[in-house]
């Protein structure tokens, strides 16, 4: 079965690109450009997993990681944090919400994104 | 020595950038200055004179001058606060704003080059792989300068995990074999079978591994030999790479690990660095609880190790 993934990006150039490249490597992928909608779409689409960036508008990508665990619907549902934003405090943080990993963008190729999206999904 | 150097007021308000009255050592000078007038004056006024009001007035001047000196004291201890909270800030908004555009556009030439190859003819591949290359190139070249004011302010990002050594040496050694196929250098190798994993932060070795093999392979003459050994020694792993290349020129070894240091002959042979791998992996190998080191001899070759201490829980100890 195909896999959702749930791509929450304001960039909208990154956006475009990784919607193309994991639709390549045949993933279902549903996009949101906001913390706010991407929070909705979570809730609504329910995801096999969730890739998200820190600095959005609305609301940012922790605040957006606590509701997603803080919800018994969304709980399970494994967050990556895909950003470029790199500080001790900021992975701490991540780590203790509950995300899955914490990769920078400019330290990842997109074959590298997606192995690790095939690894948290076990395919 | 360090407090020779507390009182080098000149050397002080040079590295501060500020003027040398301004100084913590020229502030602490003028403190104990005024500590002893104002002792020998409370000594001379209490024992000449009776009038009360001669005393207050007199208390309430080192109550002012105590106040001046202090607040000052105080601002220069902010303005400093200031300058590096606003280095701190910079370092995290250059993380961000420069990164963000560089990774979409490795991002974008990556999905080219993948995903939409097909109708591309080779020439074009060929300019977008090199556009791959160059953008590649300067991400590093701003990872690098990040990391430089990281460790500048004890403030280098390591993730703490178990991982094997011996596969992302042999992975990193792979690639570089590729990447420098022309240059037909005769690369042997010597690993460990079963070696335990070590700790440390996979992306950082990473890294560190990447200066080390590129450096054997950049200053190695075509034709020449470079060797690789992996083994265990006590509760280390280390890791040494020794190649016939350039050398360092004898004058210049203790130079290596400098930040921007390059030698005489690296510049010569190979124009394209910046000096900073070395210090960068020195620093990241050191803060990982391991060791670096490296012995050269010019125009006869380099070899180059590094330690890192065996994971607690490894399950392959031999």
């Amino acid at each position: 079965m195909t896999k959702k993934i749930l791509l929450i990006e304001d960039e909208a150039e990154l956006r475009e690109t990784m919607v193309e490249y994991l639709m390549g490597e045949k993933f279902e992928v549903v996009a949101a450009i906001d913390g706010q909608s991407g929070l909705e779409m979570t809730q609504k689409e329910l995801p096999d997993l969730i890739l998200l960036d820190i600095i959005l508008p609305k609301m940012d990508g922790f605040t957006v990681l606590e509701e997603i665990k803080k919800n018994e619907k969304t709980r399970h549902i494994p967050v990556i944090l895909l950003t470029n934003l790199e500080s001790m405090e900021n992975i701490q943080k991540a780590i203790e919400k509950g995300a899955y990993a914490y990769l920078i963008k400019a330290d990842f190729k997109l074959e590298e994104v997606a192995k690790k999206i095939k690894e948290v999904l076990k395919m | 020595m360090k407090f020779i150097n507390d009182f080098n007021l000149r050397k002080q308000a040079e590295e501060l950038g500020v003027s040398v009255w301004q100084t913590p050592g020229f502030l602490s000078i003028i403190m104990g200055f005024v500590s002893v007038v104002i002792m020998t004056a409370t000594y001379f006024v209490s024992k000449n004179y009776d009038n009360p009001q001669v005393l207050i007035a007199s208390e309430c001047l080192v109550v002012v001058v105590v106040l001046i000196i202090g607040t000052s004291i105080s601002r220069f201890v902010w303005q400093m606060a200031d300058l590096n909270r606003m280095k701190s800030e910079f370092v995290a908004v250059a993380s961000h704003q420069l990164r963000t555009p560089l990774s979409a556009i490795r991002w974008e030439i990556e999905l080219l080059l993948t995903k939409m190859k097909k109708g591309l003819d080779e020439k074009q591949v060929q300019k977008l792989e090199n556009i791959a290359i160059l953008s590649h190139r300067m991400t590093r070249l701003v990872n690098d300068l990040l990391d430089v004011a990281r460790i500048d302010q004890n403030k280098l990002i390591l993730r703490g995990q178990d991982f094997d050594l011996a596969k992302l040496a042999q992975e990193m050694l792979d690639e570089a074999i590729s990447a420098y196929e022309d240059r037909h250098i005769c690369v042997s190798l010597d690993i460990k079978k079963q070696l335990p994993t070590v700790v440390g932060d996979v992306d950082k070795i990473k890294l560190v591994l990447d200066n080390l093999i590129s450096n054997a392979f950049k200053y190695t003459t075509s034709g020449g030999k470079i060797h690789i050994s992996l083994f265990q020694k006590d509760k280390e792993i280390v890791f040494e790479i020794d190649d016939n290349g350039v050398g360092i020129p004898r004058e210049q070894i203790d130079r290596v690990f400098e930040k921007f240091f390059r030698s005489d002959n690296a510049i010569k042979y190979q124009t394209e660095g910046t000096g900073l791998g070395l210090y960068i992996s020195k620093n990241i190998i050191e803060q990982l609880g391991g060791h670096i080191w490296f012995q050269s001899i010019e125009n006869v070759g380099s070899k180059f190790s590094f330690s890192l201490p065996v994971a607690k829980n490894s399950n392959k100890l031999i």
